[in-house]
């Protein structure tokens, strides 16, 4: 899909043209800013100017620069390059001999930007210039009022009022970015002095990461939606097993990382993004959590479409596209679970799937992170576009279309290993009978003193199943007991984690237990379906691995394997 | 080794196989000084290390940057004793 849409934009030579204007050397930009391009299918052309030539290729109306006609330039400045010894030394001249040099330096700026701006019509973004970061006056270099800190602060703010009313003209934070690098990871004062390479080349890749920002917009590839897995992502914990007491999601502790998680969540909402909902669960025990949990920031009426059901994502993420009539994409899929986020990868290559870390404080970072929200001015329908589409709530639905998926499951590499009557495992195989609420047939809950007498029965077999896949190893997450008679067997308990639901791994268990009834010479295998409040995705299991119905009881159904 | 050709043949955009240790920019086209800088840069990621100034420009071949390499080593092997 994705070389696809590259080939086809190939084709039709429609190459983004890119400037990159310095005063040091910074060949590096353009393959590192190429390659960005490149991973998100956009291709480029990206002249950068000869060294130092910036002025010149501005000033000069037949310049290399016009006749490129780039329709983005980004100007970087080194300060050092651009000041000498006012900054290298600047106190070795008098305040007011620094103020006039900045003044000046301002001025010349100023006067480029505007030339540039009357002759070409691309967007420009120029970097602030980076701060120093130490001075000779010590601690008191903050006293100082035409001090080299206060002069280059002043600087960079001239030139952001520059950019405030001006549509075409961009600041990017060079001292933010720094920040976020790490001085000394910032610079190479080694390839500076060498090559006058101001930026070292770890910051040039980040700062091509960084451009990307500027990059979506021009291309039309604003997200505007935002798809949210639950568990996990919205609040610690499963609350189909643990119920909404049992969910970490608070101004406290370990609930706090998803407490400001869901806050972040609502900025954007609050800044247009539209928000959705796309959640393995029952609704029951969802719709409980947003409507009735104390500390859950999200609400109903932020979420455009709530999608929470037992099918795949994937289907789900065509449903959400189609109801809220908006392209798949122009869509965010945050999801904690590797295999969700593999699964839309595949299926649906054009929505942008963030991979959420394990590690819940660093959810608030991958959002802040997310360049992909940004426009190059809001307009009032820009920021009530999440409520708008909250208020539009329509409902229409699209038929499966998921043959593949059966394919996707082989791809996974799922693979397993059941044991019979492990006594290692007791106190896991006890807490996964009282803990697992959803696959569970008949959710009979066993201490652990009950299933070590079931293991030393003879009359009984314990199987549980450990699972992995080509994402990690789930570890124990399913079980049966079996109750062995002469000639038939009777499934007492029959349950899978909803972490490893969807990989169809309930059906390669039923027939490990199949095969061995067999090979004792078993007629048959009874089993029971006793629905509760939650179990309601086991409901059809026993149907679809090829039992029948025999009997009902009340609520309970049985039904028989004939071997 | 194996990992320095790799490095070396991404940024000169050249097969690994032209590369040994006598590889230099007499009598590698793609091999400028910008490059060297590229390779030196990608080589002290790699290897967790950091080349002098002084080193840096006394690159004229592969088999000079290797030597730096392995003087690394053994200071390490020693600090380690």
């Amino acid at each position: 899909m994705k070389i696809t849409e590259l080939d086809k934009k190939l084709k039709d030579g429609e190459k983004l043209r890119v400037s990159i204007l310095s005063n040091f050397t910074i060949d590096a930009l353009a393959k590192s800013l190429k390659e960005e391009c490149l991973e998100e299918c956009i291709d480029t052309d990206i002249e950068i100017s000869p060294y130092s030539q910036y002025a010149q290729q501005i000033v000069e109306k037949t310049s290399a620069l016009y006749k490129f006609s780039p329709k983005i330039i980004f100007i970087i400045l080194d300060i050092e390059n651009l000041l000498g010894d006012f900054f290298i030394s600047p106190y070795s001249f008098d305040g007011n001999q620094r103020e006039k040099v900045f003044n000046e330096r301002f001025e010349e700026i100023e006067n480029l930007l505007k030339l540039l701006e009357k002759r070409i019509n691309s967007k420009i973004v120029v970097n602030s210039l980076l701060l120093p970061i130490n001075s000779s006056k010590g601690i008191l270099e903050n006293k100082e009022e035409k001090g080299i800190k206060n002069l280059v602060g002043n600087f960079n703010k001239k030139l952001e009022n520059l950019a405030i009313n001006d549509g075409q003209l961009f600041i990017f934070d060079t001292n933010n970015f720094c920040m976020k690098e790490g001085y000394s990871n910032f610079v190479d004062k080694r390839f500076s002095y060498i090559a006058d390479m101001k930026l070292s080349t770890s910051a040039i890749k980040n700062l091509a990461k960084e451009y990307l920002a500027y990059i979506f917009p021009l291309e039309s590839r604003t997200k505007k939606c935002l798809v949210l897995d639950m568990d996990n992502t919205l609040w610690g914990g499963i609350v189909g097993e643990v119920g909404i007491g049992g969910i970490k999601l608070g101004p406290n502790s370990d609930g706090k990382p998803f407490y400001d998680f869901q806050k972040k969540i609502l900025e954007l909402f609050e800044r247009g993004i539209i928000l959705a909902i796309n959640s393995k669960n029952n609704l029951d025990d969802a719709m409980e959590v947003i409507r009735n949990h104390k500390y859950m920031i999200l609400k109903e009426n932020n979420f455009a479409c709530l999608k929470i059901n037992w099918q795949d994502k994937v289907t789900n993420m065509i449903e959400i596209a189609k109801e809220l009539n908006i392209g798949l994409d122009s869509f965010v899929f945050i999801d904690d679970d590797p295999s969700n986020r593999e699964l839309v990868k595949k299926f649906l290559p054009e929505v942008k799937v963030v991979d959420l870390p394990k590690e819940p404080a660093l959810y608030c970072g991958v959002l802040d992170e997310l360049k992909v929200f940004n426009l190059f001015n809001l307009t009032n329908e820009d920021l009530e576009r999440g409520k708008m589409y909250v208020d539009q709530k329509k409902r229409n639905f699209l038929k499966d279309s998921l043959d593949d998926l059966n394919s996707f499951i082989e791809q996974l590499d799922v693979k397993y290993d059941i044991l019979d009557d492990s006594k290692k495992e007791i106190s896991r195989i006890a807490q996964i009978t009282q803990k697992t609420n959803q696959f569970n047939l008949t959710t009979k809950r066993y201490s652990e003193e009950e299933i070590l007498k079931f293991i030393d029965s003879e009359n009984f077999l314990v199987k549980s199943i450990r699972i992995k896949d080509k994402f990690g190893d789930y570890g124990l997450s399913g079980l049966a007991i079996i109750r062995k008679a002469k000639d038939f067997w009777e499934i007492d308990s029959f349950l899978l984690s909803c972490r490893v639901l969807g990989k169809k791994i309930e059906f390669s268990f039923i027939d490990e237990i199949k095969n061995d009834a067999k090979s004792q010479n078993i007629k048959g295998i009874i089993a029971r379906f006793i629905p509760t409040k939650k179990n309601s995705p086991a409901k059809a299991f026993l149907n679809e691995a090829g039992f029948k119905l025999t009997g009902e009881q009340g609520e309970s159904k049985e039904y028989l394997f004939e071997i | 080794m194996k990992e320095i050709k790799k490095i070396v043949a991404k940024i000169l955009e050249i097969e690994e196989s032209k590369i040994d240790e006598n590889s230099s920019p007499e009598n590698i086209e793609s091999w400028d000084s910008f490059n060297s800088l590229m390779i030196v840069s990608e080589i002290e990621d790699y290897f967790k290390m950091k080349f002098s100034t002084e080193e840096i420009l006394a690159v004229k071949t592969l088999g000079d940057i290797l030597r730096v390499i392995k003087s690394r080593d053994l200071e390490n092997t020693n600090g380690t004793k």
